[in-house]
């Protein structure tokens, strides 16, 4: 069982003190603290009589939130409960806390009602009761009338109510050091409460754990306190109660006929009815004006401030700074206040990294790298339908798998893209966007399990995979040059940096290795990409002597659609009868020529219209893209641009028909093969003959000889050199 | 000790040939039990995988079982629906009997 300690802020509380000790050693609470800012009354007797701890503060050392964090820090419970010098515990009230604690691991901070005393106002009564009836509705399946509330336990998760009340609340020791209240004049507990779920803890509103309590204050106090309370409230959430004449009118009166409705419900009638009304018009009419001011105290004189408020204090935290100079007006609008919105920085990841660097790597054991059966971790980016770096990863991974490895996914997801998809239905779309891939998907790494190699396979996965413990090795199987998918940017920076970690690379191409070892210094090999040769193959159907079909997905920039489009407008202008098909992009192009679009097609749709069409068309201004091969495969020869990536693959003179980046010379390379049947003939034959290895199955071996060669370099770390 | 005392040298070789030994053992040890954990890893990997296959349409709804079960009543209701279920069952096999009889 949970120890507890109870922590009371006290000044002047002698009224109710002696009953709310005796109620706390009744509840069976472990230790009790007293904190005195400067009582003039027989607080402290009352205290010391009760045998519990004391501790005695100035009364200008007192905030509400440093003062908790100290009582906090004074005491040793696993919980710690918060009550104000007026609010007595009911009987169960600590069981009901213990019982809050116990409904999950997460809970942070747990709270009760405020039940009225039997002096209490009825305006206040029936607001305090309704109030906290309203964290029951929702567990009463639907039904919101007191009576049939089930006055059950309530989990509050992030998007439910950030209510928390220091009159009487308990934490756990455990959030309260990583939250702690905020240095605050007011409100530290809302404040508590944002942070709380901000922070991914929960809290419990428990209907047992109530206490006693009620600020029988008079009609000019409860004004005042109010204007403290809504001054607070700007200071810790920006909130400004609005106001209006008619409004407020319209609300008081609301409000009065609640309070007669409920003190009717109570038995009272006729002049004791009347008496109720006129005190609540006044309460609810003084509420309005007081919190109004209250939240734009910044803006009343210091010493009006000060006579509003019941603890005598002018100004407000965020008023300006005072000059010696006469004040003048701001051009400056209030600034809005946010709490802390996000548990984290979508890039706090890579902030890990530069400040404490990889998580280091288990050991090395020699002989690990020619091991027939690996543990192979992949970390992926966010996915979507028809991406092709995942489709290229997933042929290889789900081919890992079936050669015996042990193949887990696991999902990077910086900017929670994903955050509706849970785990089965990401490995439900893997298998059907990509390849079949038996093993597990987990998103994040909270089950993380180690591996002998850990393969980041995006720039947006590589710091998390930086940060993984428990690997052997480090790979990253790169897809493409990413930063030159960027403008300037943040994005950019960090991909760049993600190849000066010292992971093992494993480039889609020559070209792309050689990159990043000549301009990042990485280690890296290459792999070719495959080609599914059971889909991609001639089809039986006619060849056209007539039809350009062009890869314009406009979306990926690399792909330089609008110099494309330019080619194909010169290439019209020459040849006006010829049939142009763009597809790749489900939108319609605006271009300078008539077009047939065909939008997205699926891998087999793809290879009947490759096995018709004449030339093909599909530019790359980084990594070349698969689709030149899978033209090729279908015996369709095709113009690709020179003096990127192309040549590493395919060679100067191979079945590419390659073309420097001007609509002009990418417009004569497609009429050279559309005239020339001996040109054609030779490229469509030898394109089938070169991409024939290009396979799936050999690309796999080339990552698998890839993921071997990190680890041998692994092992080659534990043997000086000679 | 001399070491270019031939009693010296014999010692040293026998236990050289001794840390050889234990060398090889222990390296076969750690290949041993680097196969056994990535066999469990892989089980282990088969079982959370079927499992996803089978939690498809849970996850695909969103829907938490632990979550679920954690609820007030949730495993009273259980106890009530597996109660049903055995009395369903029960009247299907006595249904069965009677038919069969």
């Amino acid at each position: 069982m949970k120890s507890v300690s109870a922590v009371i802020p006290v000044k002047n509380g002698e009224r109710y003190l002696q009953e709310l000790l005796a109620a706390l050693r009744r509840e069976g609470v472990d230790e009790i603290l007293v904190i005195d800012s400067g009582s003039r009354d027989r607080s402290l007797e009352i205290a010391r009589a009760a045998g519990v701890e004391l501790l005695e503060i100035e009364p200008g050392e007192f905030g509400h939130g440093p003062t908790r964090n100290l009582g906090a820090e004074r005491t040793i419970g696993e919980l710690i409960c918060f009550l104000t010098q007026d609010a007595t515990p009911c009987p169960g009230w600590l069981d009901a806390y213990r019982e809050a604690f116990a409904l999950d691991e997460h809970v942070g901070a747990a709270y009760g009602p405020h039940l009225p005393r039997a002096d209490t106002s009825p305006m206040i009564a029936r607001e305090l009761t309704e109030f906290f009836a309203g964290f029951e509705v929702d567990r009463a399946s639907g039904n919101g009338t007191a009576g049939h509330l089930l006055h059950i336990p309530a989990l509050q998760r992030p998007g439910d109510s950030t209510f928390l009340s220091n009159v009487n609340a308990c934490y756990a020791r455990d959030c309260w050091e990583e939250i702690r209240f905020r240095d605050v004049d007011y409100s530290e507990d809302q404040a508590f409460g944002s942070d709380l779920l901000d922070a991914g803890w929960v809290k419990v509103y428990h209907p047992g754990a109530a206490v006693l309590h009620a600020h029988d204050y008079g009609a000019i106090e409860f004004m005042r306190r109010y204007f403290d309370e809504y001054r607070g409230l700007r200071e810790t959430t920006g909130h400004v109660e609005p106001f209006g004449l008619l409004a407020a009118a319209r609300d008081v009166r609301a409000a009065v006929a609640g309070d007669r409705r409920w003190v009717a419900e109570q038995g009272l009638s006729g002049l004791e009815l009347a008496r109720v009304s006129a005190r609540a018009t006044l309460h609810h009419g003084g509420r309005r004006v007081f919190s109004a001011l209250g939240s734009r105290a910044a803006q009343i004189p210091g010493p009006v401030s000060s006579l509003l408020s019941l603890e005598g204090r002018s100004g407000s935290a965020i008023a300006a700074p005072a000059t010696d100079s006469p004040p003048q007006a701001s051009p400056l609008a209030p600034p809005k206040h946010l709490p802390q919105l996000l548990p984290h920085d979508d890039y706090s990841v890579v902030t890990d990294v530069w400040r404490e660097g990889a998580t280091p790597l288990l050991e090395p054991v020699p002989g690990m790298a020619e091991r027939e059966r690996l543990r192979l971790a992949m970390v992926i980016p966010p996915f979507a339908r028809g991406s092709g770096g995942h489709n290229t990863l997933f042929q290889i991974f789900s081919r890992l798998e079936r050669r015996g490895h042990s193949c887990s996914v696991w999902l990077a997801d910086y900017h929670n893209q994903l955050r509706e998809v849970w785990p089965a239905v990401l490995r439900h779309d893997i298998n059907e966007f990509f390849a079949s891939f038996q093993g597990p998907v987990y998103k994040g790494f909270d089950q993380w399990q180690g591996a002998d190699v850990v393969m980041a396979t995006g720039w947006q996965t590589v710091h998390a995979a930086l940060r993984l413990d428990q690997c052997r090795a480090r790979a990253y199987v790169v897809n493409d040059h990413e930063p030159e998918f960027f403008a300037t940017s943040t994005e950019r920076v960090l991909a760049e940096d993600t190849y000066r970690h010292d992971l093992h690379c494993i480039a889609a191409s020559p070209w792309l290795r050689d990159l990043l070892i000549e301009r990042y210094g990485a280690s890296a090999d290459a792999f070719q990409l495959g080609v599914e040769q059971e889909i991609y193959q001639p089809r039986p159907v006619e060849r056209r002597t007539d039809t350009v079909v062009y890869y314009a997905r406009h979306s990926t920039a690399r792909r330089a659609v609008p110099i494309g489009l330019l080619a194909l407008t010169e290439l019209h202008r020459k040849r006006p009868d010829l049939r142009i098909v763009l597809f790749g992009s489900p939108d319609i192009m605006y271009a300078a020529f008539p077009y047939e679009s065909m939008g997205l097609l699926s891998p087999t749709q793809l290879s009947w219209l490759y096995s018709e069409a004449t030339v093909g068309l599909c530019l790359s201004l980084t990594n070349f893209s698969l689709m030149p091969k899978e033209m090729l495969a279908c015996g369709l020869p095709c113009v690709e641009l020179a003096g990127v990536s192309a040549e590493s693959i395919f060679g100067e003179d191979g079945p590419l028909e390659l073309a420097s980046l001007d609509p002009r010379a990418i417009a004569d390379a497609l009429e050279l093969l559309l005239d020339d049947p001996e040109r054609w003939e030779r490229r469509s034959r030898e394109g089938i003959e070169f991409v024939a290895s290009h396979t799936w199955e050999h690309a796999t071996d080339e990552v698998e000889a890839g993921l071997r060669h990190a680890l041998r370099e692994r092992e080659a770390s534990l043997t000086p050199s000679a | 000790m001399d070491p270019t005392h031939p009693a010296t040298d014999m010692s040293n070789g026998s236990s050289l040939t001794e840390a050889q030994a234990e060398n090889e053992r222990l390296r076969a040890r750690v290949a041993s039990l680097e196969a056994e954990l990535v066999e469990t890893q892989a089980r282990t990997d088969a079982v959370v995988g079927q499992w996803q296959e089978r939690a498809y349409w849970l996850d695909r709804w969103h829907l938490d079982l632990n979550a679920l079960m954690r609820r007030p009543g949730a495993s009273e209701l259980r106890e009530v629906l597996k109660a049903l279920r055995a009395v369903a069952w029960r009247i299907k096999r006595v249904k069965r009997r009677l038919m069969s009889s």
